[in-house]
This record gives structure tokens, C-alpha cells and sequence, in this order.
């Protein structure tokens, strides 16, 4: 089951900063919300144990992250891949930031839902994905902001 | 057509049925811009209502968001003549509205139909000007939630037993019962009470009771229904509940008729929302057999699968027809208010569209549970809720068997009512 998410936020950091930060698994590390066992691997990848939540089942995923510098400092994609309690789960999202010293990230976000967690639909998914991706972005742009 | 509605996204994502019954119903009978703004209105508000149904509903919870979310979205008032600050929508508009919102299940609808035909409905149909202009306006802002007392708990289908009573004092009368049953019960702020004279053999009586009277108790919110979760459902008490001279609705004596005539509104309610669980189901299992794969292909392909989905549909398209055809002889009723025929059409055809609509209803939410698999039979798939929620439809404002009987006494004639 495929389900497609965009949007943007602005974030008060200048361009090249956000996007150092955004495609640095060290800052992803500490930016991932419900996570826990997060681990740095490289210059581009890392791994975490995440808890995935909806209405009052949860669930945890071992999840691998990868990130691909496509055009800095402007597009960069971050791939995160795993499997757990049934289902598996692999999201692609891309960033396109523009502006200098204030920076628009335009992003969108696929992702390929399978086993268990697929069952409860892709209307359902998309609104607690909707909800879920509002929050890490939020995060993302307090996380980037304090640290500029 | 508003500009872009056609293009607009539908329920997060899934095929747009509604979008085409919307589009089917313009074309045969027309709906004005302010018509199709409203329903508009509604697409957003039950995309907006999706994720705390589910989580509500998940966690057996009444769903306070269903309030806020339908008011923010101007949709209290859907009915109310626009010179009460409603937005003065004819039952067919009321219909689309709630097939809408049926489609994030009965909760929502409940708590609509309560609220809009059966209590703002009552005080529109049978207040007086100082009534109207005191309740209608409020009601559509959302500062007064209507709930409906009628059912006691020895007085369900049979209205006419129900012991509740009432008796003159002062400037009021003073009712004394208890209410049982009651969607929206411990929520309300206003409660349309069915209650009959304290002494002597007369006839119930309506009025428009404050649930903050200190005569007013709520005496337990049930729930520990089998679904319906996300609505509130209570059991009341009334101690000496004081209400106002001019707060009685309608006749002194002619509580019944106000009773039936707003289940008239309440049926085509539920009915429609009927509609909506029976659209949602087909999109739910549309989406899960083009992509559950079993025997090395879509279960889509089993022609098993196939009989359910043929099941699905035929009976959402025969049940919308009904639906809309009830909604067009109410709205040719109210504009003929003493055509008694009319009315007796009215109340047949809302009849067999409630009574056919719930049945297909239920069964569809069974059959999308069975197309789930294993899965389905989980609280967390999409069709369980509806497969819980369904069934209430059948037994609310008017059990199956108390529709057959008025649907059969319609076509025999008055002289073989079962219940009389």
C-alpha cells in the first residue's frame, strides 16, 4: 500500500545550514521523535528502534536510515526502511529547500506499507501519517533553529 | 458547480463515490452554489473527523472532537431556516450531508441526527416564533446540543406506555421519570422530554427541558454498548426537573405527533448515514482485494470476493435512490404542510429507505469484515467499527420491526395496524 504525503515549513535558519544539519545522521539522531537504541553508522546512514503509535496500539520497528545528498544545498533524500511486529514499512521523503537566509523546505514523503499495518487502510494511515510527519517537522525546525 | 469541487480530494485519499453521487444528484434535480458549499463543508469536516473517530472509537471513547469539528465547519445548523441562523438546507441537502459524514461511521451521525432532526427539527416544526428564535440560533452556533428524551426502559418501541410525568406548578410544570437510551444524553444542553400528566388518562406531552435544571441528573453514560462508542449515550433521571410554561412544544396532549414527525426527520438521518458506512465499506474493500494478494494474486480476482463487492454496491446504489426519494417527498411535504397524503407518502417511503438502508448497511459492513480476512475480525480494520456501529441502525428511531409494520399497514391500510 503506497501513501504520498507533501508539504513545507519555514524555518528561520539560513539554507546551507539547514541542509548540513538536515543531511547530518548525527542531527537526525537526535531529531528522530519516539525512537530509542539510535545508533550513527556512518557519514550517511544510522539505525533506530522506533515506535510507531496508533490510537492506543503501538508498535516498534527496527528502522534503517540513509541519506542521499542529491543536489547540495538544495535536494537531499532520506530513506528509512524496516520491518516489525508484522509489517513493514519503507518511507522516501525528499527535501527541497530554497531561500538564503530564511529557508523554505518543500518536502514530500512515499511510503510502502505492508504486512498487518497496511490492513487499516490508506485513508486512515495517511491521517495518522499526516499527523505523525507534522510533529517530526515541527521537530526538525525547533531542533534545526536552536541549533543555528 | 463550485469552481474546483470536482477536483478536490475525497476522504483522504480513496476513490471519490461520494464525489459521483454528489455530482448524479445535481445533474438529475439540481443543487444551488450554497447547496453544494455546505456539502463542501461536510467532505472537510469528516476528512478532519477521520483519525479521532478511530481513536476514539479504538479506545471505546466518546468522541468530544465531533462537536468542535462540525461546528468549526459551520454544520450545526444544516437544517435551521437561514432567518434562525441556520443554513436553511432541504432534506435532500440534509441527506447528502449525512451519507457525508456516514462515512466516518454512526458516531458522527448520531450525534448529527440527534442534535439537527430531532431536536433542532421538533423546535422548527412544532415552536412557537418565541421558541424558534430562542433555541434554532443557539443550536446552529453549537451553544445548545439537543438530545432527544423518548425511550424510558419500559417504553421503547411502544411510545405511547412511557411513564414519565408531568405536573402543573406555578409558572412551569414539574416532570418526574427516567429516560434511557439517550444519544447525547449527558452532552445536551437542551432535552425534547416525551412525558404524560401526573393524574388522569392524558396523552404525552412535549417540552424543551435545561439540563441544568437541578431536577436533572445524568444517571450513568452507557457504555457498555457493542459499538456506537465514539456517541455519547446516557440514561437520565428527572427529579422534579422544572420547566417553564413556554417551554412546553407544541399541544398540550400532542407530544406524540411531535415524537413521530421528527423520527420522520430522524429516519431519513440514519438512513443516509446508512449510505455513507455502505460507501466507505465498498472503498475499504476495494482497496484491500486489489492489494491483499492469496493464491498468487489479488484476492479482487477470487469471484467470491467478487460476489461481496457486487453485494456492496448494489445495495449502496438501490439504498441512495431510496434515501434521496424519501428526501424529495419530505421536501414536497413541507411545502404542502396539510396534504395529509403527502405526509403519509413521506412517512412510507422514510420508512422503507431507514428500514432498507440499515439492513444493507449491516450486511455490508459484514460482508466487508469477511473480505478483510482474519484481520477484519481486528478492532483496528477500518470495517470492524462499521460492522459494530451498523447494527445499532437497525434498532434506533424505529426497530426492523416496527418499520415492517408501518410498511406493511402502509400498503394494507390503516385498518391492519399490527399495534393497534
Amino acid at each position: 500500500m503506497n501513501i504520498h504525503l507533501d508539504g513545507s515549513n519555514a524555518i528561520h535558519s539560513p539554507r546551507e545550514k539547514v541542509y548540513s544539519l538536515l543531511t547530518d545522521p548525527n542531527f537526525i539522531s537526535k531529531s528522530l521523535p519516539d525512537s530509542e537504541d539510535v545508533r550513527v553508522i556512518d557519514g550517511s546512514s544510522l539505525e533506530a528502534r522506533m515506535k510507531l503509535r496508533i490510537a492506543v496500539v503501538s508498535t516498534t520497528m527496527r528502522m534503517k536510515l540513509r541519506v542521499e545528498r542529491t543536489a547540495p544545498p538544495s535536494k537531499a533524500t532520506l530513506v528509512a526502511e524496516g520491518a516489525g511486529s508484522g509489517s513493514t514499512l519503507k518511507i522516501t521523503s525528499v527535501f527541497d529547500l530554497s531561500g538564503d537566509s530564511q529557508t523554505t523546505m518543500a518536502w514530500s514523503a512515499d511510503a510502502e506499507v505492508g504486512g498487518v499495518m497496511a490492513g487499516i487502510g490508506s485513508s486512515l494511515l495517511k491521517g495518522f501519517a499526516a499527523k505523525k510527519v507534522a510533529e517530526i517537522f515541527s521537530g526538525i525546525t525547533k531542533a534545526v533553529e536552536a541549533s543555528s | 458547480m463550485v469552481k474546483g469541487m470536482g477536483a478536490r480530494p475525497h476522504r483522504l485519499g480513496v476513490e471519490p463515490l461520494f464525489q459521483s453521487s454528489v455530482d448524479e444528484v445535481s445533474r438529475l434535480v439540481g443543487l444551488k452554489k450554497e447547496e453544494l458549499i455546505i456539502l463542501e463543508d461536510a467532505d472537510r469536516a469528516a476528512s478532519e473527523l477521520l483519525v479521532s473517530e478511530f481513536e476514539k472509537y479504538v479506545e471505546r471513547k466518546y468522541n468530544p472532537e465531533i462537536m468542535g469539528v462540525l461546528k468549526r465547519n459551520n454544520l450545526l445548523g444544516v437544517p435551521i431556516m437561514e432567518e434562525y441562523g441556520g443554513r436553511g438546507a432541504r432534506q435532500l441537502v440534509e441527506a447528502l450531508f449525512l451519507e457525508r459524514m456516514g462515512q466516518t461511521g454512526m458516531g458522527v451521525i448520531t450525534f448529527s441526527d440527534v442534535h439537527q432532526c430531532l431536536g433542532s427539527l421538533a423546535v422548527q416544526d412544532w415552536g412557537n416564533e418565541e421558541q424558534k428564535a430562542r433555541y434554532l440560533p443557539a443550536a446552529a452556533k453549537g451553544d445548545t446540543i439537543f438530545a432527544y428524551g423518548l425511550t424510558e426502559p419500559e417504553a421503547g418501541s411502544d411510545p405511547a406506555s412511557l411513564k414519565t410525568s408531568y405536573v402543573k406548578d406555578g409558572g412551569g410544570y414539574r416532570l418526574n421519570g427516567s429516560k434511557y437510551l439517550i444519544s447525547n444524553g449527558s452532552i445536551a444542553t437542551r432535552m425534547i422530554i416525551f412525558a404524560r400528566p401526573q393524574e388522569g388518562p392524558g396523552t404525552p406531552t412535549a417540552f424543551i427541558l435545561d439540563t441544568k435544571d437541578k431536577g436533572f441528573s445524568v444517571d450513568m453514560r452507557l457504555e457498555e454498548k457493542i459499538g456506537l462508542f465514539t456517541s455519547d449515550t446516557s440514561m437520565v433521571s428527572l427529579d422534579d426537573a422544572f420547566v417553564q410554561s413556554e417551554d412546553m412544544l407544541g399541544q398540550e396532549g400532542k407530544g406524540l405527533a411531535v415524537a413521530y414527525s421528527a423520527l420522520l426527520n430522524g429516519r431519513i438521518g440514519i438512513g443516509s448515514g446508512c449510505v455513507g458506512v455502505m460507501e466507505d465499506c465498498l472503498n475499504q474493500v476495494k482497496e484491500r482485494a486489489t492489494t491483499r494478494v492469496q493464491h498468487g494474486k489479488e484476492i479482487a480476482r477470487h469471484q467470491l470476493i467478487q460476489r461481496h463487492v457486487a453485494y456492496i454496491e448494489s445495495s449502496l446504489e438501490a439504498c441512495r435512490w431510496l434515501i434521496y426519494r424519501a428526501a424529495l417527498k419530505k421536501d414536497e411535504y413541507e411545502k404542502d404542510l396539510k396534504n395529509l397524503a403527502l405526509r403519509s407518502e413521506s412517512d412510507r417511503l422514510s420508512a422503507v429507505a431507514k428500514y432498507t438502508a440499515s439492513r444493507c448497511a449491516f450486511g455490508s459492513a459484514d460482508r466487508a469484515v469477511q473480505c478483510f480476512g482474519g484481520f477484519g475480525y481486528s478492532i483496528l480494520s477500518p470495517v470492524a467499527k462499521h460492522f459494530l456501529d451498523a447494527r445499532v441502525a437497525r434498532i434506533y428511531e424505529g426497530t426492523d420491526e416496527i418499520m415492517e409494520l408501518k410498511i406493511a399497514s402502509s400498503v394494507l391500510g390503516r385498518e391492519f395496524e399490527a399495534y393497534r
